[in-house]
């Protein structure tokens, strides 16, 4: 045996991926369905009390307009949820990285493996809201279809930025500033609930500073069909934040990592 | 002479003020095992870790590592390709099942489903696990987690096996199960490196042992030839009784601490004579082992990396 056996860039990313694949089907229906039941209770919720009382927004019945971010939504507390909590655990309590190192694997491997089954979860989730959302005949279809790549792309974004918090949090009680801090409140002012352009003039530019923003206006623009020169933009932000905060994460959990 | 796996010269790590690791150098041929034995906080894991890039060593012009030719700060992945690695610490996949553990690591390395299901297969057998295959990690028990680690790290075949701490925390019947493994191992030409508080493993395992102490290398070489060379033969232990009243005559050695003697001696009637000036049934005479030199080279006393 030598060492030109080595597994390939591609094989070593994809094994880190398989194995939370492994994990996660491991207890399908404890994981599976609550993506399911999530827009299904929203649906009740807002369908039958508050959709009531608002007409439309945007030029959208309130409930596609709110539907149309929660399919991106769902995306980012999914994968926020695994690359803090679960990669915290991870590192900390379960010494899982520390076993993968020991094989064949860099820090850099291993992390973005961990953003690739983030962006999987993302995937799945928004696939699962589009599912339960066009069966009640809330999303238009075709349009709708495309979204659960932006639940991917939202799920690689917030798993970089959960890798780079996770990278300086000392204790596993500090995420709870992350979502009820940070997390929370994106989801109230990066047009989920009501567009951007109702905030006060001064404000609407805070509120595209806020990663969530942008795969919101991405989701809802390819729902309409409005292909623009704007989508760009919103793709363009979601790729420089995922590299940017990749970046500081990886060099952050490296030091963590290695010793 | 067997071809060197392992080669070390001028080894150093910092933690802050500390000195992990203080020039360190060592080399270990192949098919062979080699133990580091130190206190705890001596920087035997610190060095260990080093050799597949778990640990990032401090810049130092004479430093040279090298793992089968390569240096883990630029070629880590080839080094842990043609190493298996048994941690200190349990770090088993707990939500994982004991094959999908076994699974998951055939896939980081890249073996393919027929050959990892029967290297698998294989493994779980040699370490008595079989029956084990379904079992959730939570219901192992110590050693059995322990043998896991083992055959985990040996999933691909390794040239070399490295093992922090291997018997720490088992009881006898396990420990003897995992050093025969070894010795096996050792003969169809794998070439260990572990560290041990046990003396007794690193005399029935080792080839050659380094005794570190507080980052440096306080002495190494085979553990028969070292006890010969450092030690007298006999040891006569006292406990708990105050011994400034008795001389201690020439040709003999005083260790030890305030409740707790030991003489030395190469002359065994010069000890049994002593032994009789004694209160009856406090005196135990014995041959010495590892562990005197142990003590003789890191002390009685604790410190506070301990």
């Amino acid at each position: 045996m030598n060492s030109n056996n080595l597994p390939t860039f591609f094989h070593r990313i994809f094994s880190v991926w398989y194995r939370h694949v492994l994990v996660y089907t491991r207890n399908l229906i404890s994981n599976g369905l609550p993506p399911f039941m999530e827009p299904l209770i929203f649906l009740a919720g807002v369908g039958i009390g508050l959709g009531k009382f608002i007409g439309t927004m945007e030029n959208l019945p309130y409930l596609e307009f709110l539907a149309t971010a929660l399919l991106v939504t769902s995306a980012m507390f999914t994968s926020a949820f695994e690359c803090s909590y679960g990669t915290f655990i991870r590192l900390e309590f379960d010494k899982v990285y520390d076993g993968m190192l020991s094989a064949p694997l860099t820090v850099n491997n291993v992390l973005l493996g961990e953003i690739l089954w983030a962006g999987t979860k993302g995937f799945f989730f928004s696939f699962a809201v589009l599912l339960i959302m066009s069966i009640f005949g809330v999303l238009p279809l075709p349009h709708a279809l495309l979204t659960p790549f932006i639940g991917f792309l939202t799920g690689v974004m917030f798993g970089a930025i959960s890798l780079w918090i996770t990278s300086f949090v000392k204790t596993i009680n500090h995420f709870s500033f992350y979502f009820t801090g940070i997390l929370s409140p994106m989801f109230f002012f990066s047009g989920v609930i009501f567009p951007i352009s109702h905030l006060p003039k001064v404000i609407q530019p805070l509120a595209w500073i806020f990663p969530l923003s942008h795969p919101v206006a991405l989701s809802r623009h390819v729902c309409k069909g409005e292909y623009d020169f704007v989508l760009l933009l919103h793709l363009l932000y979601i790729i420089g934040m995922t590299i940017v905060a990749g970046f500081l994460g990886f060099r952050g959990l490296r030091k963590r990592m290695i010793r | 002479m067997n071809e060197i796996v392992i080669q070390v010269e001028h080894l150093y790590k910092t933690y802050g003020s500390v000195k992990a690791v203080n020039d360190l150098g060592f080399s270990v041929p192949s098919a062979t095992c080699f133990g580091f034995l130190g206190p705890n906080g001596a920087g035997k894991t610190t060095a260990l870790t080093m050799l597949y890039g778990m640990c990032d060593r401090d810049p130092h012009p004479e430093t040279q590592v090298k793992v089968f030719g390569y240096d883990p700060q630029k070629n880590e992945l080839a080094i842990k390709f043609l190493s298996g690695v048994v941690p200190q610490e349990d770090n088993l996949d707990e939500e994982l099942n004991v094959f999908q553990n076994l699974w998951v690591y055939a896939n980081f390395y890249g073996m393919k489903k027929k050959e990892a299901e029967e290297r698998i297969a294989y493994l779980l057998d040699f370490f008595e696990l079989s029956e084990k295959k379904k079992a959730k990690i939570r219901e192992l028990s110590g050693g059995m987690k322990r043998r896991l680690l083992i055959a985990r790290a040996l999933l691909h075949m390794p040239k070399l096996l490295i093992l922090d701490e291997p018997t720490t925390g088992l009881d006898p019947q396990v420990r003897h199960l995992i050093w025969n493994k070894l010795r096996q191992l050792k003969q169809e030409g794998l070439t260990i490196l572990l560290t041990t508080h046990y003396m007794e493993e690193a005399f029935q395992l080792c080839d050659t042992i380094l005794i570190m102490d507080k980052g440096r290398k306080v002495l190494e070489g085979n553990p028969k030839a070292l006890l010969e060379e450092h030690l007298e033969p006999w040891a006569l232990e006292v406990h708990e009784i105050n011994l400034s009243t008795i001389p201690v005559p020439v040709g003999i050695r005083k260790d030890g601490t305030s409740s707790h003697s030991v003489f030395y001696a190469h002359d065994l009637p010069l000890l049994q004579k002593l032994n009789t000036q004694l209160p009856p049934g406090t005196g135990f005479l014995r041959p010495t082992n590892l562990e005197d030199l142990f003590f003789k080279m890191t002390g009685r006393l604790l410190n506070e990396q301990q």
